[in-house]
């Protein structure tokens, strides 16, 4: 006997197509609603830091800390992203946005740098002579 | 399937040994140099915003490390009176381990604030911002210390570490640059700093870095087998900018301060990197009185080698300059006895 498909069960199919493609799309699981907005302060020991860079890890975007040390990032991140936090003179750091991180404190710590330097010079070798 | 694992090892391997210096003579830098002075006038303040502008446009690491380092050295200037200072006081507290610390950790803080507000600094600061621009890229590379010597450095008197510089790993190799000296000198009168870019200290040859550069860690000579001791290094003559220009290595003589006999011939030997006319070699021969200008007779260049024997037929003492064209190359000093 031959079984007749009617139109309500290709709607069916067709449903359920959709849903198993969209249900398995890698893009669809990262979820826009979770991406927000981060702000924070960055300090080092003593207080806040103005200037220090806090820029999105593999990406040209990025801002620098005001006064108070605190910055607004200017994109939307969503978790998973890293932000690197550095300043001249400052170990840098690798903060990485999770679930729970609407704010982000950073403290930095001097880099430990002993300063030394020999100056370059092309002056022809002159030997000291007793007469 | 095990002959194809075999294969691809002794690919990777065939071709980690074969690597060279060269590998990068078929990049042109042209690129990279003319990005680094077109931002030549940009600050210290946002370096991964310096960084993201040099390298963004380069699609090699070697090219993006070279717009950092042509940055650096084209961007930053020496600053005398701030060596002086850290020297003068360094010798002071050397045998106060408290006073020595503790006058690093106040310099530390002056030499950061001299880069961003002058762009100027002393070796480390230069080394430290090729690492850190370098780092920001994504390229691996390491601030080394140790000791440097040039003819103005007094030769009996270093007792400690004096100098900077990196070491830069690209396409799984390390190399040496210098980008202090890579800079330019200070006027020997007035000591003013002048730009003057030296190519030379670029992926520097180890072997005639070594003559004037001595790593207190000694795997960063980036030599295999034997590495020069510290007495060797200190006894070696005087190269200057220019040998880094035309050689990959000085041999012969050893020493800066040699004795021979009248009518001996004394023997230069040095590794060439590019090609030299003979008739371009000359030696500048100076004792009390005066200076001139010699022709070699004896010069010959094989295989790259170039070798030069020469016989002094009076007694004396003489500084001896070695010259290709109107470049100074190296200085000795030989006491020709009867």
């Amino acid at each position: 006997m031959k079984t007749q498909v009617t139109f309500t069960q290709k709607i069916w199919y067709v449903t359920i197509l959709l849903v198993a493609i969209f249900a398995f799309n890698p893009a669809y699981g990262q979820s826009t609603s979770q991406t927000r907005t981060i702000k924070g302060t960055v300090s080092d020991l003593k207080g806040p830091l103005e200037g220090a860079n806090v820029v999105l890890k593999g990406e040209n975007q990025g801002t620098v800390t005001n006064a108070k040390g605190e910055f607004t990032f200017p994109v939307a991140l969503k978790t998973g992203d890293v932000l690197v936090i550095s300043f001249l003179g400052y170990e840098m750091i690798e903060y990485k946005i999770r679930e729970n991180t609407n704010f982000v404190k950073a403290v930095l710590s001097d880099e430990v740098v002993e300063f030394m330097g020999a100056v370059n010079s092309n002056k022809r070798y002159k030997s000291k002579r007793k007469n | 399937m095990r002959i194809f694992i075999q294969h691809i090892f002794l690919f990777i391997f065939v071709f980690q040994a074969t690597a060279q210096l060269s590998d990068f003579t078929h990049i042109s830098f042209e690129k990279a140099d003319e990005i680094a002075l077109e931002y030549k006038d940009e600050t210290l303040h946002n370096l991964p915003d310096l960084v993201y502008k040099l390298t963004s446009q380069l699609d090699t690491d070697v090219e993006r490390f070279r717009a950092i380092f042509k940055w650096v050295c084209s961007s930053i200037a020496n600053d005398y009176n701030l060596y002086k200072r850290n020297k003068r006081n360094r010798y002071r507290y050397r045998n106060d381990s408290v006073k020595l610390n503790a006058w690093n950790t106040k310099f530390q803080k002056i030499v950061f604030k001299q880069l961003l507000r002058n762009r100027s600094t002393i070796c480390t600061g230069y080394a430290y911002l090729v690492k850190e621009l370098a780092n920001l890229a994504d390229i691996e590379c390491e601030m080394i210390h140790g000791y440097g010597r040039t003819s103005t450095i007094n030769l009996k008197k270093l007792d400690s570490p004096n100098h900077s510089w990196n070491a830069v790993k690209l396409n799984g190799k390390w190399y040496l640059c210098d980008p202090t000296w890579a800079s330019g000198n200070p006027n020997p009168e007035t000591y003013h700093f002048e730009f003057d870019f030296n190519d030379g200290f670029f992926l520097a040859e180890p072997k005639i870095f070594a003559v004037n550069h001595h790593p207190i860690d000694k795997k960063w000579f980036l030599i295999e087998g034997n590495t020069p001791s510290f007495q060797d290094f200190m006894q070696a003559p005087i190269i200057y900018n220019k040998a880094y220009s035309y050689f990959s290595d000085h041999n012969y003589p050893q020493k800066m301060h040699n004795a021979i006999k009248r009518n001996d011939p004394l023997n230069f030997t040095l590794q060439l990197q590019k090609e030299v006319d003979t008739e371009d070699v000359n030696l500048i021969i100076e004792n009390s009185f005066r200076e001139r200008k010699v022709h070699p007779k004896q010069v010959s260049i094989q295989d790259k080698s170039l070798s030069i024997d020469y016989k002094f037929e009076y007694s004396g003492f003489y500084d001896v300059h070695l010259y290709i064209k109107d470049d100074l190359i190296s200085t000795y000093t030989v006491e020709v006895t009867r």
